[in-house]
C-alpha cells in the first residue's frame, strides 16, 4: 500500500501545481477574488452545492452536479483505460479519438437501424461499438506487428481517417436521415429508445448506466492486468519484449490483444456518448475525449485504479467548469488544468529518470554498502 | 582505503565482485568523487571533477566494455574529442599520421584507416589503449582486460603491458583471474569489501594464497580434476549440419553438428561472435533454423518456438541478462514466474497464484542466497550477481532435461561463480544435459566433459576431457585449420 501511495504522489503534486498555476492565470487576467470564486463555483459544479443543501436546499443541488460529473467521468474512464491498456503492452495509443468516433458511429447505426427488445438492443449497440473500435485499433496493431509501422504514426493518421470518413462523408452522406417534415437535422437518425442507456436519477440528472458500466469495465481491466496470467504476459511483453519472447510468451499476440482491447474501450466511450446523451451521431463529435484519455492515462500512472481516480477528478472539474462562466471565466479552464497537470507529470518523469540514473550508477558498479 | 601506485610498475588489483575495485579506479579516473580522503598525484593533492581532468593529468582507462564508435575508423576513434582540424573541419590526413606515430612509438600494429567494427576484440582493445596513450596517459587502468580475449590475445596484451612499463608507464590491471595476474603483474593489491587487505609481490605468492586473501577464508581448491567418463546417457540433443542466418543474412552457423547426452556438460569454446550465441538461440527456439536438422528431446529441432522448447524441458540462461533473461522493471517474484507463469505454483487456471508465487520465490531466494531476499524489489535494483542468481534459480527450478547456459558467471564474484558451477554439476549428476557456452576458456575447460570449438560458425575442433589442451583449443578458436606437426 505504501508503495502504491508513493507512486501516486508525483501525480497528486502535479495536479495541485496545475491548480495553483491556473488560479494565478485567472487572478492575473481578472483579480484574485474572481479566481477564488471561480474555483469555488467549479467545486460546486463538480461535487454539488453542499452549503446550500445543508441550509435546507433541494437535494438536486448536489445530485445534479454529481450526475453531470459522473457522466463526464464515465467517458474519461473509458478513453483513459484505452490508452493505459495499450501502454501496458508497450504501445502508445494516440488513436483513442478515432476509435471512439468509429465506435460512436457503430452504436448510432445499430441503435437507429435495428429494432429489437431493450434487453437485446442495448447490448448489441454496445457490442457493435466495441467491435468497431477494436477493429479500428487492430489496423494499427497489424501495421505495427507485421510491417513495423510505429503505432504513434499510424494511430494519429487513423484518427484523421476516422474523422474524415465519418464526419465528412458517412454522416452527411449515406447515413443522413431521411428528411421528414421539411426541416433537416444534423447527424444520423435518432436511435430507438430501446437502445438508450437508461438514466439512473430520473429527470434530475443526465447520469446514465454508462457510469456504473465504466466503473465495472475499469474493475475488469484491473483484474485482467493484475490478476490473470494473460495480463501478466501482456505486462511482461510491454516491459521487456525480448525477455518475454525468451520466456515463451507470444509477444505479438499479446500486443495485438491489448491493442484490440484498447480500441474496444475507446469504442465503448463512443457508445456511451451516443446511447447515453446524444441519442444520435451528432454532426460533429464534440469533445475530444479520446485525446483527453492520453492525459488521464498518464496522470493516472497508466494504472486502472489511478486512471479511474484521475477521470473522476477531472470529470468533476469539467462539470464544474461550466459554472465558472457565471463569473465570466472561460469554461475551458478545467482543460487547461488537465493540460498543465499532464505537462508536470511528464516533467516529473524526466526528473525521476535523471534522479534514478544518478542513484543507480554506483549500484551498477556493485559498491558494497557498508 | 589507501593505495600507492608507483611510476613504471605493473600493478594488479584483485578482489571479488563488489569488493570495490572498479569503484576505486572510477574514483581515480574522476567518474566518482570520494566522500573522504585525497588523491595525491606526484605528491600534490588533486581533485578530479570528471574524467576530463583525469585524462589531463595523464590517467587513462580502458573499460571492460569498450567505448568505441564501431562505424568509425581506428584513427577517428583515437582522436575523438580532440580532433585535429583544418578550417574547422576534421583533418583526417593529420589524424591518421598522428595515430600512426603513436602506434609506432609504442609498438602497436594497427591500420588507422580500418573501421573498428571490422577488427577483432583484441585489436579493438589495442585501439582503446592507443586512444589513452594518444591523450598522453602515463598511468593506464585496464578493467578486466582479458575477459573477452583468447589466450593468445591475452598474452599479446601482456607483452604490450610489459613494453609500456619499459617506457616508464604505469599499468594497473583490474582482474579476478588470478593465474593471469600472477603471470603479468609485479605487485598485487588485494581488495575485500571496499578495503585493501594485502599487497603482495607476484614472485612471492601463489594462486591459493591470493584466493584466500580475496575471499577471506580458506576454501577448497576449485581446480579439482574429475575423472572423465564417456557419456552413456540418452541423447538429448542431436544436431546435424545446422545453419542459421544472422540479421544481415550472413550465415552465423554453418554446418554445426553436435550431440549432448543426458548427464554430461558439453562446453562450447570460442571467441566472442563466432556463432555461440546463435547456437543457443537455435536450440531454445529463439532463432529459426535455415538449414540442417536435428532432434531435441525426441522431437524435431526445426520449427521450434521458445514456448515449445520450454515445454520439452529446455531451460535457458541467456547471455544478455537485462534484455533477455529478466524484465528489469518487474519484481523479483514476477521474474521468478517468467516462463512458467501458466503453471503451478505460479498460476491456478487463468488466474495468477500470488501466495504460491511468493512462497516459491522466498524458498528460492533463500536457497540461492540472493541479497536482499525481497521478492517485491524490482529486479533492476539487485546487483548483477544477484540478478544472475535469480535467473539460475528460476531456470533450474523448472526441472529441465536440457540446460542451455550462456556466460553463466560473467560479472559474478568467486563465491557466486563457485555456487553456479556447483549447481551445474549437481544438475549433471541428476542426469541433466548441460550445454555450457562461455567466452571464458578456463570456465569451459574446468566444467566440461566434452568441448566443441566454434570458429566463424563452424565446429573446428572436438575435445574430450582427457585431451584438453589449452593451446591447441586456443588455436582452433582463432583459425579453422588445425595445426599440423
Amino acid at each position: 500500500m505504501g508503495e502504491r501511495w508513493r507512486a501516486a504522489v508525483p501525480s497528486i503534486l502535479s495536479v495541485a501545481l496545475a491548480l495553483v498555476v491556473c488560479w494565478i492565470a485567472i487572478a492575473l487576467t481578472r483579480d484574485t477574488e474572481v479566481a477564488s470564486n471561480a474555483y469555488l463555483q467549479m467545486l460546486y459544479g463538480g461535487i454539488g452545492q453542499w452549503p446550500r443543501y445543508l441550509d435546507g436546499g433541494d437535494l438536486a443541488v448536489i445530485v445534479r452536479p454529481l450526475g453531470e460529473a459522473a457522466s463526464k467521468a464515465a467517458l474519461l474512464i473509458l478513453t483513459g483505460l484505452s490508452v493505459a491498456v495499450a501502454f501496458k503492452a508497450g504501445l502508445f495509443n494516440i488513436g483513442a479519438q478515432g476509435q471512439m468516433v468509429v465506435g460512436a458511429l457503430a452504436a448510432a447505426v445499430v441503435g437507429a437501424q435495428l429494432s429489437a427488445h431493450a434487453l437485446l438492443h442495448l447490448p448489441l449497440a454496445l457490442l457493435a461499438a466495441a467491435v468497431a473500435g477494436a477493429l479500428w485499433a487492430l489496423i494499427a496493431a497489424a501495421l505495427k506487428l507485421w510491417r513495423g509501422v510505429h503505432e504513434v504514426i499510424s494511430t494519429i493518421m487513423l484518427n484523421w481517417v476516422a474523422v474524415t470518413l465519418v464526419d465528412n462523408w458517412l454522416v452527411v452522406g449515406p447515413l443522413r436521415p431521411t428528411v421528414t417534415g421539411g426541416h433537416s437535422v444534423s447527424g444520423t437518425a435518432e436511435i430507438f429508445p430501446t437502445a438508450h442507456l437508461p438514466r439512473l436519477l430520473g429527470d434530475i440528472s443526465r447520469m446514465n448506466l454508462g457510469f456504473p458500466m465504466a466503473l465495472a469495465v475499469a474493475a475488469f481491466v484491473w483484474a485482467w492486468l493484475i490478476r490473470t496470467r494473460r495480463g501478466f504476459e501482456t505486462r511482461a511483453a510491454g516491459l521487456g519484449p525480448e525477455a518475454a519472447r525468451a520466456a515463451g510468451i507470444p509477444v505479438k499476440q499479446r500486443m495485438a490483444e491489448a491493442m484490440g482491447l484498447a480500441g474496444a474501450l475507446a469504442g465503448l466511450a463512443g457508445a456511451v456518448l451516443v446511447l447515453g446523451t446524444e441519442f444520435r451521431y451528432p454532426g460533429v463529435l464534440g469533445a475530444p475525449y479520446g485525446f483527453d484519455g492520453i492525459a488521464i492515462s498518464l496522470i493516472g500512472n497508466n494504472n486502472p485504479l489511478g486512471v479511474t481516480i484521475t477521470a473522476l477528478f477531472f470529470g468533476a472539474l469539467r462539470a464544474g467548469g461550466t459554472r465558472m462562466q457565471l463569473l465570466g471565466v472561460h469554461k475551458s479552464f478545467p482543460e487547461l488544468i488537465q493540460g498543465l497537470a499532464l505537462l508536470f507529470v511528464a516533467g516529473r518523469l524526466v526528473w525521476l529518470a535523471l534522479l534514478r540514473r544518478r542513484r543507480t550508477q554506483p549500484a551498477s558498479a556493485e559498491v558494497p554498502r557498508a | 582505503m589507501s593505495l600507492e601506485i608507483r611510476a613504471g610498475e605493473l600493478l594488479a588489483l584483485v578482489g571479488e565482485n563488489g569488493a570495490g575495485k572498479s569503484s576505486l579506479m572510477n574514483v581515480l579516473y574522476g567518474l566518482y568523487h570520494p566522500d573522504e580522503g585525497d588523491i595525491l598525484l606526484d605528491g600534490q593533492p588533486v581533485r578530479f571533477k570528471s574524467p576530463r581532468d583525469a585524462i589531463a593529468r595523464g590517467i587513462g582507462m580502458v573499460h571492460q566494455h569498450f567505448m568505441l564508435v564501431p562505424t568509425l575508423t581506428v584513427a577517428e576513434n583515437v582522436v575523438l574529442g580532440r580532433e585535429p582540424t583544418r578550417w574547422g573541419r576534421l583533418d583526417l590526413e593529420r589524424a591518421c599520421a598522428e595515430v600512426t606515430a603513436t602506434c609506432q612509438r609504442f609498438g602497436f600494429q594497427l591500420d588507422p584507416r580500418a573501421r573498428v567494427d571490422t577488427l577483432t576484440v583484441g585489436s579493438q582493445q589495442k585501439v582503446e589503449i592507443v586512444k589513452a596513450l594518444h591523450r598522453g596517459a602515463k598511468v593506464l587502468i585496464l578493467d578486466e582486460p582479458t575477459a573477452v580475449l583468447t589466450p593468445q590475445e591475452a598474452e599479446d596484451l601482456f607483452r604490450v603491458a610489459r613494453g609500456l612499463k619499459e617506457q616508464g608507464h604505469t599499468v594497473v590491471f583490474i582482474s579476478h583471474k588470478l593465474r593471469e595476474v600472477l603471470s603479468v603483474a609485479e605487485r598485487i593489491a588485494v581488495m575485500r569489501r571496499g578495503a585493501l587487505v594485502a599487497e603482495v609481490k607476484a614472485a612471492e605468492t601463489h594462486v591459493a594464497e591470493l584466493a584466500n586473501l580475496m575471499v577471506g577464508e580458506s576454501r577448497p581448491g576449485q581446480g579439482t580434476v574429475e575423472p572423465y567418463q564417456p557419456p552413456t546417457g540418452e541423447v538429448l540433443l542431436e544436431a546435424l549440419a545446422l545453419k542459421a542466418l544472422g540479421e544481415d543474412g550472413r550465415a552465423v552457423l554453418d554446418g554445426v553438428t553436435l550431440t549432448v547426452h543426458a548427464g554430461e556438460i558439453v562446453g562450447i569454446a570460442g571467441v566472442d561472435g563466432n556463432g555461440q550465441r546463435e547456437l543457443a538461440e537455435v536450440i531454445t527456439g529463439l532463432r529459426p533454423l535455415a538449414e540442417g536438422q536435428g532432434t531435441l528431446l525426441n522431437r524435431p529441432l526445426s520449427a521450434l518456438s521458445p514456448d515449445e522448447a520450454r515445454r520439452r524441458g529446455v531451460s535457458h540462461v541467456p547471455e544478455d541478462r537485462l534484455r533477455r533473461a529478466v524484465v528489469k522493471d518487474m519484481s523479483v517474484e514476477e521474474n521468478m514466474a517468467l516462463g512458467r507463469q501458466g503453471h503451478p505454483p505460479f498460476a491456478r487456471g487463468p488466474w495468477l497464484d500470488f501466495a504460491g508465487r511468493r512462497e516459491r520465490t522466498q524458498k528460492l531466494l533463500g536457497a540461492y542466497d540472493v541479497r536482499p531476499p525481497d521478492p517485491l524489489l524490482p529486479v533492476q535494483a539487485l546487483s548483477g550477481g544477484n540478478q544472475q542468481k535469480v535467473v539460475v534459480a528460476r531456470e533450474l527450478d523448472s526441472q529441465p532435461k536440457l540446460l542451455v547456459v550462456v556466460q553463466p558467471t560473467r560479472g559474478l564474484d568467486i563465491s557466486a561463480v563457485a555456487q553456479v558451477h556447483a549447481r551445474l554439476r549437481e544438475e549433471r549428476a541428476r542426469g541433466v544435459g548441460v550445454l555450457l557456452i562461455s567466452l571464458d576458456l578456463e570456465e569451459v575447460l574446468t566444467m566440461s566433459d566434452r568441448v566443441y570449438v566454434l570458429f566463424e560458425g563452424k565446429v573446428t575442433g572436438t575435445f574430450t576431457r582427457p585431451e584438453f589442451d589449452e593451446r591447441e583449443i586456443g588455436r582452433r578458436m582463432t583459425c579453422a585449420e588445425p595445426a599440423h606437426g
